[in-house]
Parts: C-alpha cells; sequence; structure tokens
C-alpha cells in the first residue's frame, strides 16, 4: 500500500505531537505514526490503586504565571491547545538538601523580588550579585529571542548579532562556574543558584552558563506551572488539536524504514510494509535511533555519522512514584521540589551518579504541594527522579533486575527520609519503580537515557544553536525532540517541534514557487 | 539592550574565548570517526527491556497435565526468544484466532520466575460456565500448538517497600495459580515474604497441586496453607467460606497484607468481611476481575464505526458486551491485555455515542476522561458508537 501526505511525523513524543499540531494548523495533510498505545512519550501519566501518578514532569516554565512571558503557551495558543490544558501555577522553586554531616538545607521561592530577598537572608550581602546576575540574564534572554525569531537564517543576521548582542558573545563560552565567580559570588550562593544542576544533568564548571541561566530565569522570574491532568492532559490536548484540525494519527505503528533517494529522505516505510510518501519527514525519534535503526548507513552522511558518534549520551532516568495513605500535612511534606545531592559539589555528584552503589541524587515532587486534590483526601502523591550519569545499568542481568531496581529505591527512599525527617516509609500504598530499562521499553531511549545527548563543554546549547544555523540536514529531514539544538526537557522538545513544523512548510512554499 | 558593560575575564579575552568555541566545536565533530554508534537495540538496558517485555512472544506447548475432568495445566517452552522474565503474580494474555474473532484472554503464571530462565511457563485452565476460551483451550489444545502470548503483566506482586512481610493469601478456585507461583518463588529463594494461603474450594476433590502445595507447606517454614471447604464437611480441612474468622485464626502475629484472587462471589463475600479485620487499605490487594456480562432485561443491538489507521469498519455489537467483545467478535485485533479497564493497552477514542461503565471498573486517567478516551474491555454499548482504535 502506498499513501501520500505533505508531511509525515515519527513519534507523538513533545516535539512530534507539537510539530503534527503546527503543520495540521498550516493546512498540511500531516500523518502522526507512534509506536505505543498513547501519545506523550515521557510526558504521561499511569493509574495505580486510587493514585494517577505523573511520569515525568516536574515543573514547566514557558508558560509565564509571573511576568507573562510565555513563548510555549504562546505557541499552544496558536496551535489551539491553550484552552484544552489547566494549569496550575507553583509558588515555590525548590529546598535543596545535602546529605553530608554538615548538611545544607535551603527553601526558595519563586520570583526575583521573593528570590533574591530570601537568598539575601541565607547569605547576607548577596543581592547586589545576584541582580547583577538577573540583568545579565536578561540581556541574554534579549538574543535568545532574536535567534528564536530567526525562521529563515540569512548572514546579515551575524552582523547585527556581533553589534547588538555583546553580552551575549562575552558569556557564550563561559562555564555557569566561571561566570560566577567572575561576578565574585560566594559559595553559598553559588550553591543556592546552582540547585538546579540536576535538570541538565551537567555539573557546572562544564555547563554553558547562557544554557543554565536561561533555565533559571524561567523558572524563577517567568515562573512554573504543572498541568492539573499530568503531562498526559497536555499530550492529549496537543493530539486532539491534531486531529481537529484534519491530521490523521496512527497507534501501536512503527516506522521500520525512513525512505531517502538521491541524498533527500521521500517518506517512511511502516511496519507492515505500507509506504508514506512525504514531502517532509519530522523525526521526533532521536538522531541515535533514525540513523543507528530507521536508515541504512550508507544514507547517513559521512558528516552526522561523525557528529552522532562525538556525542555522548546524557543521563539514564530511574523513578520512584508513592502513592501515600497519609496527607502531606500528616507527614510533613511542606515542599514541592526537593533537591537531595549528597554534596553541593556537583561536580562530584555528578562523578558518583555514574554508579548504583554511589548514586544518591534525587529530585522529587510532592504533588500535593502543587494542588492538594491530586489525590484522595487523607492521602499523597510523592515521586522521586535520579539520573545516571554511566551505563552502569547496562551491566545489570535480567536475574538481577528486580532486586537491584529495589534496593535503589529503598535507598532514595531511605536518604529522603534522612534529609528531610519525613517518615514515609510505614505509608506507602501503591509504589512504582522505573529504571532505565522502563524508559528503554516506553520511549526506545537508547540506554534508558532521558537527557538527550550531554550538555557538555563541547556541545552545550550555545555551540549547538550556532552551528544549528550554519550547518545544512539532510534535505527533508526535520529533527524535533530532547536531542536536538535545544537541548532535553519539556519546553525545549515543545520548541524545537515547533521549529522543525515551521522549517518544514517553509521548504514546501520554497518549493511550491 | 543592556547598555552596562559586562565581561567575565576581560571584554579582549572574552572575545577571543567567544571565537573559541566556533574552532572547539568543529575539532569536536571533525575528530570523531565516521562510523555510527551503538545500535540502540544493542545496549545492555535495552536488550534486558526486551527480554523483560518483548512485543510478543511465539510459544509452543510442550507439556499437558491433566488435574480433573475441568482442569488441566498447560506447559509452554519459547519457539525463539528467551520466555520473557517475570514476578510471581503475574499473568500472560494470549491472543486467539478462532473463526472471524480474534480474541485475547489472560492466565496467571502458576509456574515460578526461575523457571521461565530456564524456559518453561505454566498456566492452569478450568472449565467454567460460559467459558468460551477456557472451553476452547480444554478442548483444542494439544501438544506441539503454536501459540502467541505477550509480555507477562500485573500488579499483583510482593513489594517488600509498600507489602507486609507475611502475605495471607486467599485463592478461589483456579485463583491458586498467582500463589502456587509466589510459594514456588519463594521456596526457591526469589521471594522473601512468609505466605499463609487460605484456599478455598467447593469440596476436596477441587483442590489444584495439592500434594505440591502440602509439601511445600511441610518443608518450607515460610510456607502454611489452608484448605477451606464450602461444600464438605472432611476432616483436616476448614468448613465454610473464607472470611474474617478463618482470616484470624491462621493470619501470623503482626502486619500482614492481604492478597485475593479467584471468582467473583469470593469477593463479593470479602467486601463485608474483610473490614471486620480493621486493616489499612494499603494491606489488601486484589487481582482485579471483571463483573462480566452487564444484567439487563433486554438486550438491544447497535452499530459501531471503528476507525483504524484512517479506515471505517462498522461491526454489530449488544448492550450485554463489551465494546472489546464486539471488536473481538469482528476479527478487529486490538492491543488488549488485562480485560479489566486497569492496564489501559485497549484505551481508545469514543468519537460519539453513549457507553456504561460498570462503577468501580473506570481506571481511566484524568486526561482521558476529558477528551473522551475509554477502555472498551469495561465498556458497555448504550447507543451506535464511532470508536478510533489506533
Amino acid at each position: 500500500m502506498v499513501k501520500n501526505y505533505d508531511a509525515v511525523v515519527i513519534g507523538a513524543g513533545n516535539g512530534g505531537l507539537v510539530a503534527s499540531a503546527r503543520l495540521a494548523k498550516e493546512g498540511k495533510k500531516t500523518l502522526l505514526i507512534e509506536r505505543h498505545n498513547l501519545p506523550g512519550g515521557f510526558a504521561t501519566s499511569f493509574v495505580r490503586g486510587r493514585f494517577e501518578f505523573e511520569a515525568s514532569l516536574h515543573e514547566l516554565c514557558g508558560v509565564g504565571p509571573i511576568t507573562g512571558k510565555a513563548p510555549l503557551q504562546k505557541i499552544f495558543e496558536e496551535i489551539g491547545a491553550a484552552d484544552k490544558i489547566e494549569w496550575v501555577s507553583l509558588d515555590e522553586a525548590f529546598r535543596v538538601i545535602t546529605l553530608e554531616d554538615d548538611k545544607s538545607d535551603y527553601a526558595m521561592p519563586l520570583g526575583k523580588a521573593q528570590f533574591i530577598a530570601k537568598l539575601e537572608e541565607y547569605d547576607p550581602n548577596s543581592a547586589s550579585i545576584v541582580t547583577k546576575i538577573f540583568e545579565l540574564i536578561e540581556s541574554v534572554e534579549k538574543t535568545l529571542d532574536f535567534v528564536e525569531a530567526i525562521d529563515d537564517f540569512k548572514a546579515s543576521m551575524i552582523k547585527e548579532i556581533f553589534s547588538e548582542h555583546t553580552d551575549f558573545l562575552k558569556v557564550a563560552n563561559y562555564s555557569v562556574d566561571e561566570v560566577l565567580e567572575s561576578m565574585g559570588a560566594s559559595q553559598k550562593t553559588r550553591d543556592i543558584l546552582n540547585a538546579y544542576w540536576c535538570y541538565l544533568g551537567q555539573p557546572t564548571d562544564e555547563l554553558n552558563a547562557i544554557h543554565y541561566f536561561t533555565m533559571l530565569h524561567a523558572y524563577i522570574i517567568d515562573g512554573a506551572v504543572i498541568p492539573r491532568g499530568r503531562s498526559h492532559q497536555i499530550s492529549t490536548a496537543l493530539l486532539e488539536t491534531f486531529t481537529e484540525n484534519g491530521g490523521e494519527a496512527w497507534f501501536n505503528t512503527s516506522v521500520k524504514k525512513i525512505n531517502v533517494k538521491d541524498g533527500v529522505v521521500t517518506g517512511v516505510e511502516l511496519d507492515d510494509g505500507t509506504q508514506i510518501n512525504a514531502k517532509a519527514v519530522i523525526c521526533n525519534a532521536s538522531p541515535y535511533n533514525a540513523f543507528t535503526k530507521l536508515m541504512d548507513e550508507k544514507d547517513v552522511p559521512e558528516k552526522f555519522k561523525k557528529e552522532v558518534n562525538a556525542k555522548t549520551l546524557g543521563a539514564k532516568g530511574f523513578a520512584v512514584f508513592l502513592g501515600l495513605n497519609r496527607s502531606a500535612e500528616e507527614l510533613g511534606l511542606n515542599n514541592h521540589t526537593y533537591f537531595i545531592y549528597p554534596t553541593n559539589d556537583n561536580r562530584k555528584c555528578y562523578e558518583l551518579s555514574r554508579k548504583i552503589e554511589t548514586n544518591d541524587v534525587q529530585a522529587t515532587v510532592c504533588l500535593n504541594k502543587a494542588f492538594d486534590d491530586c489525590s484522595p483526601e487523607g492521602t499523597s502523591i510523592l515521586y522521586m527522579t535520579s539520573i545516571f550519569t554511566g551505563d552502569e545499568w547496562s551491566n545489570v542481568s535480567v536475574e538481577d533486575y528486580h532486586k537491584v531496581k529495589l534496593s535503589f529505591a529503598e535507598k532514595m527512599i531511605d536518604n529522603f527520609e534522612k534529609a528531610t525527617g519525613v517518615k514515609i516509609k510505614d505509608y506507602i500504598e501503591e509504589i512504582e519503580i522505573a529504571t532505565p530499562m522502563t524508559y528503554a521499553r516506553y520511549t526506545d531511549a537508547p540506554a534508558g537515557t532521558i537527557y538527550g545527548y550531554e550538555a557538555s563543554k563541547e556541545d552545550g546549547i550555545v555551540k549547538r544553536i550556532v552551528f544549528d544555523l550554519l550547518g545544512k540536514g539532510i534535505p527533508g529531514l526535520y529533527f524535533a525532540g530532547g536531542y536536538t539544538v535545544r537541548h532535553m526537557g519539556y519546553s525545549p522538545s515543545y520548541t524545537t517541534g515547533d521549529k522543525a513544523a515551521k522549517a518544514a512548510i517553509l521548504a514546501m512554499e520554497k518549493e511550491a514557487k | 539592550m543592556s547598555k552596562k558593560k559586562f565581561s567575565v575575564n576581560g571584554s579582549f579575552k572574552d572575545g577571543v574565548n567567544t571565537v573559541k568555541f566556533l574552532t572547539e566545536r568543529m575539532h569536536f565533530v571533525n575528530s570523531a570517526k565516521a562510523v555510527l554508534p551503538t545500535c540502540t537495540d544493542d545496549f545492555g538496558v535495552n536488550k534486558v527491556a526486551k527480554r523483560l517485555h518483548p512485543k510478543e512472544q511465539n510459544l509452543i506447548i510442550s507439556k499437558i497435565e491433566e488435574h480433573s475432568d475441568i482442569a488441566k495445566s498447560y506447559y509452554f517452552k519459547s519457539e525463539t526468544a528467551p520466555l520473557a522474565y517475570f514476578k510471581a503474580g503475574q499473568y500472560l494474555t494470549f491472543k486467539f484466532e478462532i473463526g472471524n474473532a480474534v480474541v485475547t484472554r489472560s492466565y496467571s503464571i502458576a509456574s515460578s520466575p526461575a523457571s521461565a530462565l530456564n524456559g518453561e511457563y505454566q498456566i492452569t485452565v478450568k472449565r467454567i460456565n460460559d467459558g468460551f476460551i477456557s472451553d476452547y483451550i480444554l478442548d483444542n489444545w494439544s501438544v506441539g500448538d503454536k501459540v502467541i502470548a505477550f509480555a507477562p503483566e500485573g500488579n499483583m506482586t510482593y513489594c517488600p517497600l509498600r507489602d507486609a512481610n507475611n502475605i495471607v493469601a486467599i485463592a478461589g478456585g483456579s485463583g491458586i495459580t498467582p500463589f502456587l507461583s509466589l510459594a514456588r518463588a519463594i521456596d526457591q529463594g526469589d521471594e522473601e515474604c512468609s505466605l499463609t494461603l487460605l484456599y478455598g474450594c467447593r469440596t476436596s476433590d477441587e483442590i489444584l497441586f495439592k500434594d505440591e502445595l502440602d509439601s511445600l507447606s511441610e518443608k518450607n517454614e515460610k510456607i502454611n496453607v489452608i484448605y477451606v471447604l464450602s461444600h464438605s464437611d472432611e476432616e483436616g480441612y476448614e468448613k465454610g467460606f473464607v472470611g474474617a474468622d478463618v482470616i484470624k485464626k491462621y493470619a501470623p502475629e503482626g502486619n500482614y497484607s492481604i492478597f485475593v484472587c479467584g471468582p467473583g462471589g469470593m469477593y463479593k463475600f470479602l467486601e463485608t468481611e474483610l473490614p471486620k479485620l480493621e486493616i489499612e487499605r494499603k494491606y489488601i490487594r486484589f487481582e482485579v476481575f471483571s463483573s462480566g456480562k452487564k444484567a439487563e432485561e433486554e438486550t438491544k443491538e447497535f452499530n459501531i464505526t471503528v476507525i483504524n489507521r484512517g479506515t471505517e469498519t462498522v461491526i454489530k455489537a449488544n448492550s450485554s458486551e463489551t465494546v472489546l467483545c464486539a471488536f473481538e467478535r469482528s476479527g478487529i485485533e486490538v492491543p488488549a491485555r488485562c480485560h479489566t479497564g486497569e492496564c489501559g493497552f485497549c484505551r481508545s477514542k469514543l468519537i460519539s455515542g453513549k457507553v456504561y461503565i460498570p462503577e468501580g471498573e473506570d481506571k481511566r486517567r484524568i486526561g482521558d476522561m476529558q477528551f473522551n478516551y475509554i477502555h472498551p474491555c469495561c465498556c458497555y454499548p448504550e447507543s451506535d458508537l464511532v470508536v478510533r482504535i489506533n
């Protein structure tokens, strides 16, 4: 069977869903293919007993409840999904606790003024430095907005960047540590400001300053939200928008091959042999999977082989989902986001996270602190995520799997109790544990990676954006999602989905002329 | 644009550093080899994921054991890949093509997890009233037949972080199989809990696996088996139904978790019995079951328009059978597993029409209720329907 479309989208993850919705909204005949029975990829939920668990989202930026700066919400509005999602705004940034003997414990609010004031309480005289950092971030944001608005790159724009965006250029190749040191930030201020490092999975001695600061800005200054119906609500809303605009979505369907003719992508072949011809293929499967699984090696240009070989796979995921039979109040769960680290030295945390034995990193959410009716009265939901920076789970055998999984989950629960003093072990009514194998099962992620490629010094976000503007991809093929220019995460994946769709639409329009 | 001058290491050094990133990045890519990295399927993690959750398993019936006129155990070997590992208490879903119908049914695994690693599964099938598939299996399956099963699923498994260390298992009829698996796993050292098994049958003749259960009970101090007969008074057996009194009599000291697997009548009885024990909800776990047919004065006929990969098919349905049942009868393949509304594999979009969902069987997500997605395995049509399955 042969079918013809303007565009075919491989994968209904965050990138693929937004790309599909944008294409359909712009009147392109679009087919979305998903191997699983649900939309969303990582952005999903599951029910156990009387609890519905969020699978991956801790908090979402880009919807702007505080300042109204809401690039993501704008995309959702444009494609028609915004009114289908109910957001809950958060007022707390995080509580960061270390497990070492002289343990530190800081709880920070969202909102610029509140954040600066609280930091001043913990670390007197930090306000002026933090104000300067926020100013720098705001200046850098303007450059990013400028780059963001570029749909069709022209050489003249380089000149504009060099004359108008000097702050950006000055920080472009520095790490978070280099910039904060130069500003004279104290160790305590840096420990607090760097608390979000585990969301990007890279230590701040190499993590690009612009990358980290823009994320910090998006959370702390613009504000964070979560969807009431878990991330599954966003995924389903995006799918509804897509089908309402005439898009076709096929679930439980796999792409076997991306078809290439004379160096140009012409469509895909499905698991049952169906041939889909399309002017554009948007690939929400990672370039890693596309090149190693979906394309003939001869069709992958040398440059991309080098690139995919040069990059390092990012952190692998592990999560524990707990339905507790006491309310957050009864248990003393007072915070929404807990970062629990063995030490404030995040380079050390990163290195320790290579091994199951030594990894003690966790980011934990008590959903009831966002909205208490997320679980039945007298109960609460707590979910804990850890990241593995190596591939040690690849050495775990089938025979040992359940025991290793259980023992690491128990360590996470013990660490949480130790750090917070809150006892939860006796109140677990439902538990589910996700390992790198679980993420591999549901998303086909290589080695159970949840963070795309590492945001390393050589492959940081600024370098990726610049080289993406300068470089040429495979004609007809557009990548979206966590392995692309914006790195992983909800907001970046939605954004790259939109970018990929817009690039495909632009190419179709050029072709039509 | 900010007019303030910002610098990290002085303007000149910042400029040099910025230019440096272009060359750094070019070197980073160009110095790599022009070969593809490890294929995703070849990572240890991905291989184990596939071992635990294969898409399908091609099995071959290696042995059939007759327990009585109405119950048989079937043993399977794998035709190709190694068998998927599992936790004691999980079930296998089998796929059947009978005439025009494509049907799935689930059976708890009776063998131990260790035996899966050694290449064998065992399930036990008992003839029941109106058991379309159990009749089919008992009358048709023979040694050497090839069958298709999906990966093991199910949540009635022991988790030491959640459950008490002592499990009081209440089994009825062929509901013994997940607990036989658990007892075997305990005996083989793969599970660390203790098991008090209260096994309800009508008469002693109906007890399945009695010799093995007696021997496990005798040789392993962590396992204790008590038979409870409802329809005969025999020496050495408890008389009556498994209720609060029997549980209290045999439950171990301290905390215990109750696991239940059996027929609908047993669940109804326990609904009134278990509250008498005054134990917390977290310590009671039921293998989810479907209430089966909807009781109705008059069965009405409806049409369902099924949308699958963009093509439409109209099929017949009736109000006393689930929407999934109508799909199966018409040969429409749906990725169904649990048949109880729990697993969500058959999740489909109800584009138009009305369905009845029995109370308590609705385990949909919030977002699915908002956008009218249903689990066809626990929905009964109340009008003509349009359903998108894929």
